[in-house]
């Protein structure tokens, strides 16, 4: 039997650690083809374009060389359908979040994540490389491709986040799910890496790269990933419910508990109290999708994460060209510059995963860390064109923002379909995240179109308005939870000292 | 009009080969180039372009006179006579762009497209009936005379050297090169090739994929033997 241990983590195994490392690089891989897209953006856009010469003088020559290439007239029109792109991504990859996240609850998470990325490294193979090497250029297939990249793409977050679920119980998620989140922004940083290393050679082969790489970790995955403890006999992590109290009554009875009760076939580790009604042996019944939205907390959150993500996809899309066309930086500086957001999302979910596993609530860090967010966002929209301050205040801008939506679409989703309310007989996770994730998608899908619109008709001042009312509004959404949280955080405080 | 390149086959291995070479090489093409036919006769001794035939050891077809390019089988056209030919219009002249010399003088035309002489960046020596302008403008040649009804235009300027006009620029990666009086064009420098020059090198496909193909079996196999052999199929 396992030693006394009071919340320590002596119960993570080798494969945890595997566990961990397998999902985080299969979304870092696909984050990084996200990533090469948006950072070949100018390279494609000069593809599809002839070279402009001033009105009077006469068109270069050869011309195969410079002005064959006519699927778009002038490099405005080829950006502005860069851009409609990215939004016909995020409206299938949002329609495609809600449907995978069943799908994961459903099949074997395994097989699914291995089909979402090999599926989707195969189709960005076709759309980047295959398309410049037969000198194929068209609109619909563009949009096609791209479409059906976005639905292959949904596979894998629901369920990366199902099995790190799985693997990692609700004592230190935040923490765990905090590092574990930084796999988006680590995933921006290699594809940025990857991207500028072999742009030289020709943006098609930045996009045989990232699809190759990406294939072969679906292929390691599939050949290496454990979905659940209990496929290698271990016992599924505790879930001991949303507040503090609970935890600690669990934490001290643990011990006791597990000499007296049936060994259900584990290997060790501990398992919850909570857990005891319901034979062990009956496997947990998927939710329905209309249950899962219904769920307590669901909806809230989701759209507060709606607000949130347009807010940091914003960022993501449109960062390297609001630095090199309001600052008039190099595409390569900006691109290097943007990484720095990406870090402060990274630091920024882990530090507030430790602190909300260390307050047991997670509403009143997102408040908080929102609140602070708006000031930077005003501060950063005020940044002078000095690269070294710049980079500064776009780390704690991506520090506030990136924290809270690392943090929803990733714990809070995990938190979410694992609660009290399903009583451990429904396989809910994977569907919480989806129904989370998708509608963050749709709020950044819709707000790529609106963010492109504010820009052309009022400049970019506006748009930082608008992403300081988005924010705002995601903490309205969760301003129920908050209170919640908040009121039983006072009432415990105050019993604690009561017992003093 | 059809172009048509002026040559032999490019030579294939073997003696059958050299067989066929060499019969070719007695009924060369050269007498499919339309532009050395367009009017009657053949090219005479006593003109421009005859004098300077003789004097480059050129070969006379039609009204073309044809030299090989650089020790190789293909030929090409070192100059054109196509004076006093009754023709009031020159429409293109793409067959005969690597002509030194060209002579239309006599002729009717009214006015000649600058655009004709795009590609012609050999062109030296250009006669002209008189009424007409060279091509590109006088500041696209050293001298320009007039004499006996006809306009010669001599020594063809780069447009590349131009410092009168406003500087002329390349986009990046390429260099300026001549094509033709009054026209550059833009060539990608070494290393550089692709649409607009954009592609530098060729890419490493053996230093990349090697890796990337030996460590995913690797790491396949590792994880197998650690993590999925031990699963419990109940």
């Amino acid at each position: 039997m396992p030693s006394v241990c009071c919340g320590c983590q002596s119960q993570y195994t080798y494969h945890h650690l595997l566990a961990f490392l397998l999902t985080f690089f299969s979304y870092v891989l696909l984050h990084a083809s996200r990533k090469t897209f948006s950072n070949v953006k100018v390279s494609i856009s000069a593809q599809w374009t002839p070279s402009v010469q001033n009105e009077s003088l006469p068109a270069f020559s050869p011309s195969q060389v410079w002005e064959e290439h006519r699927l778009f007239a002038d490099e405005e029109e080829a950006t502005l359908f860069l851009g409609a792109l990215d939004t016909i991504f995020l409206f299938s990859y949002a329609i495609g979040l809600y449907v995978s996240g069943v799908i994961g609850d459903r099949m074997n998470l395994r097989y699914v994540l291995c089909f979402g990325l090999c599926g989707s490294a195969t189709v960005e193979f076709v759309f980047g490389t295959l398309t410049e090497w037969l000198h194929l250029y068209n609109v619909y297939l563009y949009c096609g491709l791209w479409v059906l990249n976005g639905l292959l793409q949904s596979a894998v977050w629901p369920c990366v986040v199902a099995i790190m679920g799985n693997w990692f119980g609700k004592s230190g998620r935040g923490f765990v799910f905090g590092l574990w989140s930084a796999c988006a922004s680590a995933g921006n940083i290699l594809g940025a890496f990857l991207a500028s290393s072999v742009l030289k050679y020709g943006y098609e082969y930045a996009f045989l790269v990232t699809s190759v790489v990406q294939f072969a970790g679906g292929v390691v995955v599939f050949f290496g990933l454990l979905t659940s403890p209990k496929e290698v006999g271990l016992c599924q992590e505790s879930e001991a419910g949303f507040g503090p109290a609970v935890e600690s009554d669990s934490e001290s009875q643990r011990p006791l508990m597990s000499d007296e009760e049936e060994d259900e076939g584990c290997d060790g580790g501990y398992y919850s109290v909570e857990q005891s009604e319901g034979p062990q042996e009956e496997l947990p019944q998927p939710i329905s999708f209309l249950q899962a939205f219904l769920l307590p907390g669901v909806l809230p959150y989701s759209l507060a994460y709606a607000c949130l993500k347009l807010v940091n996809y914003s960022f993501f899309f449109w960062l390297p060209f609001y630095l090199s066309s309001n600052y008039g930086w190099k595409e390569a500086q900006a691109d290097r510059l943007s990484i720095w957001y990406d870090v402060g999302g990274i630091v920024g979910g882990t530090v507030q995963g430790l602190v909300s596993d260390f307050l047991g609530k997670r509403a009143p860090v997102l408040a908080v860390s929102l609140l602070l967010a708006m000031g930077a966002l005003v501060g950063y929209s005020h940044s002078p064109a000095d690269q070294v301050v710049n980079a500064a205040l776009l780390a704690l801008t991506g520090f506030f923002i990136g924290g809270p939506s690392n943090m929803i679409s990733s714990a809070i989703s995990a938190d979410l379909g694992r609660q009290d309310a399903l009583r451990g007989s429904q396989e809910a996770l994977a569907t919480v995240t989806g129904i989370v994730d998708g509608t963050g998608s749709i709020g950044a899908a819709g707000g790529q179109y609106l963010v492109s619109m504010i820009e052309s008709r009022l400049g970019w001042m506006y748009v930082f308005y608008f992403f300081i009312v988005m924010t705002g509004g995601s903490i309205l959404f969760i301003v129920p939870l908050i209170y919640r949280e908040t009121r039983s955080m006072w009432r415990d405080r105050q019993g604690l000292h009561q017992h003093l | 009009m059809i172009k048509m390149k002026a040559g032999c086959l490019q030579p294939r291995p073997a003696v059958v080969v050299f067989i066929i070479n060499f019969i070719i090489h007695t009924s060369c093409h050269l007498a499919d180039l339309q532009i050395c036919h367009t009017c009657n006769g053949t090219l005479l001794n006593d003109t421009v372009v005859g004098r300077f035939c003789s004097s480059s050891d050129g070969r006379v077809e039609g009204r073309c006179c044809f030299q090989n390019l650089n020790s190789s089988t293909t030929v090409h056209v070192i100059g054109l006579d196509l004076s006093n030919c009754s023709l009031d219009q020159i429409d293109d002249l793409q067959d005969a762009s690597t002509a030194v010399v060209i002579d239309l003088s006599g002729n009717p035309i009214v006015n000649i497209s600058d655009f004709v002489f795009q590609g012609c960046s050999a062109l030296n020596e250009i006669l002209l009936p008189t009424n007409l302008l060279c091509p590109g403008g006088n500041a696209s040649w050293e001298s320009i005379a007039v004499s006996e009804g006809s306009v010669i235009c001599r020594g063809q300027k780069s447009m590349c050297n131009e410092t009168r006009r406003m500087t002329l620029f390349c986009p990046e990666n390429s260099c300026c090169a001549p094509n033709g009086p009054g026209f550059f064009s833009c060539r990608c420098i070494d290393g550089y090739h692709g649409y607009k020059c954009r592609r530098e090198g060729e890419f490493p496909f053996i230093q990349v994929f090697a890796p990337i193909g030996v460590g995913m079996v690797m790491l396949s196999i590792l994880l197998w033997v650690v993590q999925r052999r031990k699963v419990k199929t109940n």
